[in-house]
């Protein structure tokens, strides 16, 4: 029959199709662990792969090397999480803890942790874990280095116009955006900072609000500490940036790679910045060309507030089905041998004490200034957003209300007091829902 | 291995069970015409089972999916509370302060994407319709916006416009047609506007292909016939040309509209939505809020609303384009 | 004859004058593409001077490309998973696209609802359910994951293509060939298939772009760097803090070299259909 032969003609070719990928299919899983990485690169790939073998030679667990292009990674995650399909460790940005936690996807890890605590840098210790706990109530990260923000600056521009930036010295937010006027040059084309109008822009302004209250942002009882005239007027000191000519008018609408890529491109004078992009630098400008000067102290009280966190921090997650496997993994990667060499390839700094003096982070290296705030007892780490998800309010509001007062839609009231709402809001929820949680408090070294 | 044979089994079932549905309208009966009707009756089904098969294995459980979870409180975060309630994730979408301008973009963004890749790719058509030296390579180049891959065209124009170093300011500048740089990502409509020339440029080829494919199927009798006529250019494309490809264009606008009203992803690459959200569209808002809020209920609302839309619309275009009476030239 | 001819040569004139722009509007970019591809990553930064032609011709990015990111693994991946992907739902469309425009039957209204429907249904409410199917089925991280979803994303496109097409050939080509005794099946290949080529050439380069192109599926369901399709290693291109353009327009370029080759075949082909199988009444 005619029918016949036309539906074996079909499955027949279906059927030759589909082995045709039979070469691609993935092994059966017996005990390997899988390892996910959310910012891929060549570099980190040849790293992770060569540890891994290292590991394997050392304990027989193989592991499986995964990855995700970081503009992809958040929303990767979030498929794996709902459908419980986690890899053993994740790569995590702090930013997604919040989320993680609420939905239960990543596993505390204090017990595993254990007495080892005291191999780990006070910066760990101290800022990083006391945060989570204060925030989640558990320690879910092994941070796989520390990076610190600073301020990248044009050396040459700054002697032009006769500015005397000292990295030691420092200097005070008034300083700051003394220089950034006086950077902006629109003869030569030249603006005074790569502001950031996009996604994340909201991040170090919420810093600088901060630094009018001692690094904190909530009264005990969670009402927003920033509904007040001093906020208004600093908010709009900080959008006189733009108004007033030292970004270009694009600006508004800069995620991170415009900021760094105008930077390294000799557009704009100023970065502000974590130490990971200290490796664009290195890799796109010449030396005489750009410095990095420490966060500026705050007007009021002098301290530097300066957020101190891990890009790419390890954690375990609920799926896991060899969880023990899965932390003698992360207690290799951050043995001291293995971390210091892939913080050196990352630009990051390392988290165990057991470190040493190695010259790369020493005073005269590039990541001088980063080392110095972190080693400087008036740097202050300001309390993050909060303990509740608010990743949407970061993909949305906190931007688009900075983008409506920047282009007049809005005046700086409004636009400030909508997001220190929302904030304030589910703070409040956040503390009646979880009896016994109290608002973070600022962290310092001291 | 295993999934192998399992689909191999899946597939030889299917086909399997259609023919054991012609056999027992056949079996044992001698061929008369009635019992030849009734082969022909399931001849169409036949052709279709595997195509019907596979669409509603993969996209059944996701259509009635999220239909259900559109009316639930359905938060990745918290597992534990999914319930049902009703409308509220429809209020809630329409309590987002910026949501109309939001509505207003998806239409804006539609309709002259739409429109401007229809006539640009129905122009590249009849000018590709006669031979000329070269044809071939210039079809080669011409046709090839089409296989940029989506994010490869929006951070090529993120770049390209990019009011500082973008390669259009500095040509449009030495060219004089503007005096000084224009913040193209940073200017509200601006925005929308090169999202929309992304859009464009990249489906020209689309409808060029399509009209094109239809235009060559014209009998050139036809042509000739209008020749000897004497009938003008214009009559010839009104009366010949349009009601011979009227179908294909329909359809294609049709498909077309459904595709840039779902896309996002030139819109995520280029502006994020921004500034302000005002070159933000509806998928575009669903696809960072979905996966930024963990709200499913909230996503799946939206693309309920979405959906609907799009099935209104496609039933008033078909019943506007007389589309079942169109094209009947047997 | 003379306002005739005059009229032809305009229409010549309009013609060229629309050719000529609309190549300007394809070439220009991929001309920028081009060149950037063999800039150095300082040069293409610089802001204060952007270069119409590159002052030092490096060949850096396209060694990166083929060495550090391995392009050549990218793109056997996304041959293979196009290919078949095109394969298949031509011959799915072949069939579906016939049995939609030669008959009317109950629930035909229903179908084509349906498959319209399926191309309304926003990307990620499918993904999400389909990746716990294809976990269970253990297709993760498999090239076969792919086929599916690209073949079922763009199946009812190509159906719907393809009987557009056939509508257009009229029913008298077949009843003559009943007429002399042929079977249905041997209709269909001999005498309808044929004439039909430049429509199935053209729905085959559909699929395959549409399948080329994809990216989300991409990323969501392969796990490991050897199987990426070409966009997901390209968008690994694009980090936290900085953008390889070179390397990026580098890949871009290279990914253009496939689909050109195909559309010239695809021309070629669509020219040899007009003139073996032109419609006579």
């Amino acid at each position: 029959m005619r029918n016949k032969l036309r539906l074996c003609s079909v499955i027949a070719m279906l059927a030759i199709m589909t082995f045709a990928f039979a070469g691609g299919a993935a092994e059966k899983q017996e005990t390997k662990l899988r390892f996910i990485d959310v910012s891929p690169s060549p570099t980190r790939q040849e790293y992770f792969t060569n540890t891994f073998e290292k590991f394997k030679q050392e304990t027989g667990i193989s592991v499986v090397y995964e990855s995700v292009p970081w503009d992809d990674a958040a929303n990767k995650l979030t498929v794996l999480g709902a459908s419980n399909q986690l890899p053993d460790v994740m790569t995590t940005w702090a930013g997604w803890l919040g989320q993680f936690t609420e939905a239960g996807w990543v596993v505390p890890l204090s017990d595993y942790i254990g007495s080892t605590k005291d191999e780990y840098a006070s910066t760990v210790t101290e800022l990083v874990w006391k945060a989570e706990q204060e925030l989640y109530g558990n320690i879910y990260t092994i941070p796989d280095g520390m990076m610190v923000k600073g301020v990248f600056v044009r050396k040459d521009w700054a002697k032009e116009v006769g500015l005397d930036l000292d990295m030691k010295k420092g200097w005070t937010y008034a300083e700051y955006f003394d220089a950034v006027y006086k950077l902006t040059d629109p003869s030569k084309n030249r603006y005074g900072t790569s502001f950031r109008g996009s996604r994340g822009a909201f991040d170090p302004l919420f810093v600088y609000l901060e630094s009018l209250n001692g690094g904190s942002a909530y009264a005990a009882d969670g009402s927003s500490l920033m509904k007040n005239q001093e906020a208004v007027d600093a908010y709009k000191k900080w959008m006189g940036l733009y108004l007033d000519g030292c970004a270009p008018k694009d600006a508004i609408n800069w995620g991170f790679v415009e900021m760094v890529d105008n930077f390294c491109g000799g557009l704009t004078g100023t970065l502000i910045n974590d130490s990971e992009v200290t490796a664009t630098a290195l890799a796109n400008m010449k030396d005489e060309q750009w410095m990095v000067m420490p966060m500026p102290r705050s007007d009021k009280d002098g301290k530097i507030y300066n957020t101190v966190n891990s890009p790419y921090a390890y954690s375990i997650s609920s799926s896991s089905k060899n969880k023990d496997a899965a932390w003698k993994l992360i207690e290799f990667l951050t043995r001291p041998d293995n971390n210091i060499e892939y913080c050196k390839l990352t630009g990051l700094i390392p988290i165990k004490t057991a470190v040493g003096d190695d010259p790369f982070y020493g005073p005269n290296g590039p990541y001088a200034a980063f080392v110095q705030q972190l080693n400087d007892p008036a740097m202050v780490v300001p309390v993050a957003f909060g303990p509740f998800n608010y990743t949407d309010m970061h993909q949305g509001m906190m931007h688009e209300e900075m983008q409506k007062y920047l282009l007049g839609r809005q005046d700086a009231q409004t636009s400030l007091f909508n997001v220190v709402n929302e904030l304030e809001k589910r703070m409040k929820a956040y503390l009646a829902e979880n009896p016994g949680s109290a608002v973070e408090q600022p962290k310092g070294l001291l | 291995m295993g999934i192998l044979a399992l689909y191999i089994i899946g597939v030889a079932a299917a086909c399997a069970l259609g023919m054991m549905f012609i056999r027992r309208h056949t079996k044992g009966r001698p061929t008369t015409y009635s019992n030849l009707s009734a082969r022909r009756k399931a001849e169409p089904y036949l052709f279709l089972l595997p195509t019907m098969l596979l669409l509603l294995l993969m996209f059944g459980y996701p259509l009635i999916n999220s239909f259900i979870m559109a009316f639930q409180n359905y938060k990745l975060t918290a597992p534990s509370k999914i319930r049902f309630n009703g409308l509220e994730n429809f209020q809630k979408l329409f309590s987002e302060t910026d949501i109309w301008l939001i509505i207003k973009n998806s239409f804006i963004y539609v309709v002259v994407s739409v429109s401007g890749q229809f006539l640009l790719g129905m122009t590249l058509a009849m000018a590709l319709n006669k031979q000329f030296p070269f044809r071939g390579l210039y079809q080669a180049l011409v046709f090839l916006p089409w296989s940029f891959s989506a994010f490869v065209i929006g951070l090529m124009h993120r770049w390209s416009f990019n009011g500082e170093y973008g390669v259009v300011n500095d040509l449009l500048m030495k060219l004089h047609l503007i005096g000084s740089k224009i913040a193209w990502l940073g200017t509200p409509g601006f925005s929308l506007a090169v999202v929309i020339m992304a859009m464009i440029w990249m489906g020209i080829p689309f409808f060029a292909i399509m009209i094109l494919a239809a235009l060559q199927s014209i009998p050139a009798d036809v042509y000739e016939a209008s020749y000897i006529d004497g009938c003008g250019p214009i009559r010839r494309f009104t009366k010949i040309t349009l009601p011979y490809i009227k179908p294909t264009v329909i359809i294609t606008i049709l498909l077309r509209t459904i595709w840039i009203f779902n896309s996002f992803d030139l819109i995520v690459v280029i502006t994020n939505g921004g500034p302000a959200n005002y070159s933000q569209t509806l998928p575009s808002y669903m696809y960072t809020k979905a996966f930024a809020s963990y709200d499913f209920g909230l996503a799946s609302a939206l693309g309920v609303l979405l959906m609907t839309v799009l099935i209104l619309y496609v039933t008033l275009f078909l019943k506007a384009t007389n589309y079942n009476k169109a094209g009947n030239f047997s | 004859m003379k306002p005739y001819t005059l009229q032809r040569h305009l229409g010549n004139f309009g013609r060229t004058v629309i050719l000529l722009v609309f190549l300007l509007l394809v070439i220009l970019p991929i001309y920028w593409m081009f060149i950037t591809s063999f800039k150095t990553n300082a040069e293409i930064i610089n802001a204060q001077q952007i270069t119409y032609f590159p002052r030092e011709i490096t060949t850096e990015n396209y060694v990166q490309l083929f060495k550090l990111y391995d392009y050549k693994g990218m793109l056997t991946n996304s041959l293979v998973v196009s290919v078949s992907t095109g394969l298949c739902i031509t011959l799915l469309s072949i069939l579906g696209g016939y049995g939609l425009a030669r008959y009317t039957f109950k629930g035909k209204d229903a179908m084509l609802l349906f498959f319209l429907v399926t191309q309304m249904i926003p990307g990620i409410l499918v993904i999400i359910p389909l990746y716990v199917i294809f976990a269970k089925l253990g297709m993760i991280n498999t090239r076969l994951s792919l086929f599916f979803f690209y073949l079922i994303t763009n199946l009812p496109f190509c159906v719907i293509t393809m009987r557009s097409f056939f509508e257009r050939i009229p029913y008298t080509l077949e009843e003559a060939a009943y007429v002399d005794g042929c079977s249905k099946l041997t209709t269909l290949v001999r005498i309808v298939l044929p004439v039909m080529f430049p429509g199935i050439v053209a729905v085959f380069v559909f699929a395959f772009i549409g399948a080329w192109n994809e990216l989300i599926a991409g990323t969501i369901f392969i796990n490991t760097a050897d199987l990426w399709t070409i966009p997901v290693g390209l968008k690994s291109l694009i980090g936290k803090y900085d953008v390889k353009w070179g390397v990026l327009m580098a890949g871009g370029v290279c990914a253009l070299l496939p689909t050109a080759i195909m559309f010239a075949f695809m021309q070629k082909f669509v020219v040899e259909g007009l003139t073996a199988g032109a419609v006579k009444e």
